[in-house]
């Protein structure tokens, strides 16, 4: 130990399911704003999408394959990474959506946490489990206004961005993302999407039909 | 994720996702949870033997459970090579063609619409009636309907989740009263002779042919439901199994439950006097069967909660057909946008709008809730239930016709054309007796002007359905997949419909 905690910045952690992590919750309360495993298949879009901007993996029709093996520096990205490449099969992109969201939202509320932007508050009830509360509201606001990036049509959106604002609507945040955003902000998010290389694209349309297939069949 | 997990073996993704998945009991709950026993028992079969003079209703249960269970030899194979087989515009779509499918997606939302919002017009008088005898309130059937309607729309727009284990419990203590009360009925039959008159296939016929059309659609409304378990045909452990099998059980259950007390109504009452006496006593007719005690205390509140979970489960229903419509585009899109907690709010806050109507209508018109409103509109729904399964079953024939898919002659073929037939027949003899069916006069305008509706939805559906093959090619191509819609992708399995 160094004596140095870390502390949470505006500018984020850079990561794009840390992002999403503070997007789906309430800056101050920490309380979720979309069912458990509408959060988890999100969350898990994300991890995938940090590794295909990182050039480690890639989705094509018939599944997810490993790029590189080169380790990335974020443990939680190199404990996914490592699935991928030990998986015997070849699995579609919505098989690895559904189960990374087992276990992605406590996965990156732990590397939330490391970095100083969460901290554990005692539960409400004494039945209920330990709840993550944000330790600076300003910061975990700021993912909001990164998402929005992808919806100025004056700005050209990044492709961190547009991903980011595209599985965040993807995973049901969108009535929380739209609002905040300029006139014709749904289209410019769609065409922010179009934009993107193919394989996230691909990523964020699974993971919104995984989604709304768990809402169909009740199973959020 | 842990250390260990990241070590995991290969093939360990897919043994844990399938751990994730449903067995047949939970498939079989779903499916059970909105079949809703006692409103049939307690609201359907007394209205029916009232409303129709006929005594056949027994006998039609266990005949359209036979019939269903072929029909569900296609129905269940080809759900095993489609997405988003759990609605009936998927099949046609895949099947016959995407123009008729947009016009099936029109059919059922109508159809689920009519069931969803007919049982306002039983839940209004129930909840009146028990107000009046044990609170000392009385007011209107409408003013209850819309209480039911107002926590309804609430919880519609609440956690899904809440609302389907709260049917669950419902479930178990509905289908516990019902047998308790078909046992007591059969303990003490009318004259001290137990009849099985009404179980006869005779009594299908009984007032001529056509009249068994009009207890086909009665009974079948009593079935509305089984056709739910392929919704999770995604979700289940081993869909060549568990969806199959949960279907089947539901089936024979349902018939062996409705047959049963349907019959301990005619024993109890007297064949002879059945349709009088359910005509004095509404749903008294199953309430009686075990005496005026604790059971028939018990019964008269579970109705209750049963027609609530019945509204509840085809409201949920209705919002899932529009939000899937709405995803592909084929209705507006916002239809298929969520809002928080990822519950699609328009949906489910444009069938509320419906149920509201409806109500207003029925309380200004001062038209009776139970046979106009319960009945009338939970029978034309069965009727375009019927529609669609017979429908479905042309679908299952032209999918198999193009590629078998390794399924036999029987599951392909042979039993979806006999399933077809018989319930194309069973329409036809349905709209040529509908004044039977609804207790009118055959020249009533109600009598031709229901199963006309659906005459002109499906119109509207295949205008629909070309204008998007011509202007929307887009979604025209994506029709039918659903939450899959969006992927833009069939799957190596789909079909090649045009």
């Amino acid at each position: 130990m160094t004596g140095r905690e870390p502390r949470a910045r505006l500018g984020g952690t850079g990561r794009l399911a840390d992002d999403l992590y503070l997007l789906a919750h309430h800056d101050v309360t920490g309380r979720p704003y979309l069912q458990p495993r509408a959060i988890g298949i999100g969350l898990a879009g994300t991890l995938l999408a940090e590794l295909m901007l990182a050039d480690r993996i890639c989705i094509w029709p018939d599944g997810v394959v490993a790029a590189s093996r080169t380790p990335p520096e974020d443990g939680l990205a190199l404990r996914v990474l490592d699935l991928v490449v030990s998986e015997r099969e070849r699995l579609p992109a919505r098989d690895w959506l559904l189960f990374l969201a087992r276990t992605a939202a406590q996965d990156v509320a732990q590397r939330l946490e490391q970095s100083g932007y969460l901290t554990q508050a005692s539960p409400r009830r004494p039945w209920r489990a330990e709840r993550w509360v944000p330790v600076d509201s300003d910061c975990a606001f700021a993912p909001l206004t990164r998402a929005q990036s992808a919806l100025n049509p004056s700005r050209p959106a990044t492709a961190q961005g547009a991903a980011l604002a595209g599985l965040a609507a993807a995973c049901g945040l969108g009535s929380r993302l739209l609002p905040y955003g300029p006139p014709g902000a749904r289209r410019c998010l769609d065409e922010a999407v179009r934009q993107l290389p193919s394989g996230l694209r691909d990523l964020i349309a699974q993971t919104q039909a995984a989604v709304d297939a768990a809402v169909l069949t009740h199973r959020v | 994720m842990s250390r260990q997990q990241a070590r995991t073996r290969p093939g360990s993704v897919s043994r844990a996702l399938a751990r994730d998945r449903l067995g047949v009991p939970a498939v079989l709950f779903f499916v059970l949870a909105g079949v809703a026993p006692l409103t049939v028992a307690a609201g359907v079969i007394p209205t029916a033997y009232q409303t129709t003079g006929l005594t056949g209703i027994p006998a039609a249960f266990l005949v359209i459970a036979v019939i269903l269970a072929i029909f569900a030899t296609g129905y269940v194979a080809m759900t095993r090579h489609i997405t988003n087989s759990g609605a009936f515009y998927a099949f046609v779509s895949r099947g016959i063609g995407r123009t008729a499918g947009v016009s099936a997606a029109l059919v059922a939302l109508q159809s689920y619409s009519f069931l969803q919002v007919g049982l306002y017009g039983a839940l209004g008088p129930a909840a009146a009636s028990e107000a009046a005898a044990h609170l000392g309130i009385h007011e209107p059937w409408w003013a209850w309907a819309l209480v039911a309607w107002a926590v309804i729309t609430v919880l519609g727009l609440l956690r899904v989740d809440i609302t389907g284990w709260v049917l669950g419990v419902l479930l178990t203590a509905e289908i516990t009263v019902v047998v308790a009360e078909t046992v007591s009925g059969l303990a003490h039959p009318a004259g001290g002779h137990l009849s099985f008159a009404t179980l006869s296939p005779a009594s299908l016929t009984s007032a001529g042919f056509g009249t068994f059309g009009v207890l086909a659609v009665v009974a079948v409304l009593g079935f509305v439901g089984f056709e739910q378990a392929p919704v999770l045909a995604e979700e289940a452990k081993n869909p060549r199994r568990t969806i199959p099998v949960a279907t089947y059980f539901a089936l024979g259950m349902i018939a062996i439950v409705y047959a049963g007390a349907s019959w301990a109504m005619a024993v109890h009452a007297g064949t002879g006097h059945v349709v009088a006496t359910a005509a004095q006593q509404g749903p008294g007719l199953l309430f009686g069967l075990g005496g005026s005690g604790a059971l028939s205390q018990a019964a008269q509140l579970l109705f209750m909660t049963s027609l609530f979970a019945a509204a509840l489960a085809f409201h949920n229903v209705v919002w899932r057909y529009m939000f899937a419509l709405g995803r592909e585009n084929v209705l507006p899109a916002a239809l298929g946008r969520t809002g928080g907690n990822n519950i699609p709010k328009a949906a489910s806050l444009v069938q509320s709008a419906t149920g509201l109507a409806v109500i207003v209508v029925y309380a200004i018109g001062g038209w009776p809730p139970m046979a106009d409103l319960f009945f009338w509109l939970g029978t034309s729904g069965g009727f375009g239930i019927i529609l669609l399964l017979a429908l479905t079953s042309v679908a299952v024939i032209a999918f198999f016709a193009r590629d078998p898919r390794g399924e036999n002659a029987w599951r392909r073929l042979i039993a979806p054309a006999l399933a077809a037939v018989l319930l194309a027949g069973i329409a036809v003899l349905a709209v040529l007796h509908y004044g039977t069916l609804l207790g009118v006069s055959a020249g009533d305008p109600a009598a031709w002007a229901l199963p006309a509706s659906y005459a002109v939805v499906a119109v509207i559906g295949l205008g629909w359905g070309l204008i998007l093959r011509t202007r929307r090619p887009r979604v025209y191509a994506a029709l039918g997949l659903g939450a899959h819609a969006v992927t833009g992708q069939l799957t190596p399995a789909a079909g090649e419909a045009a």
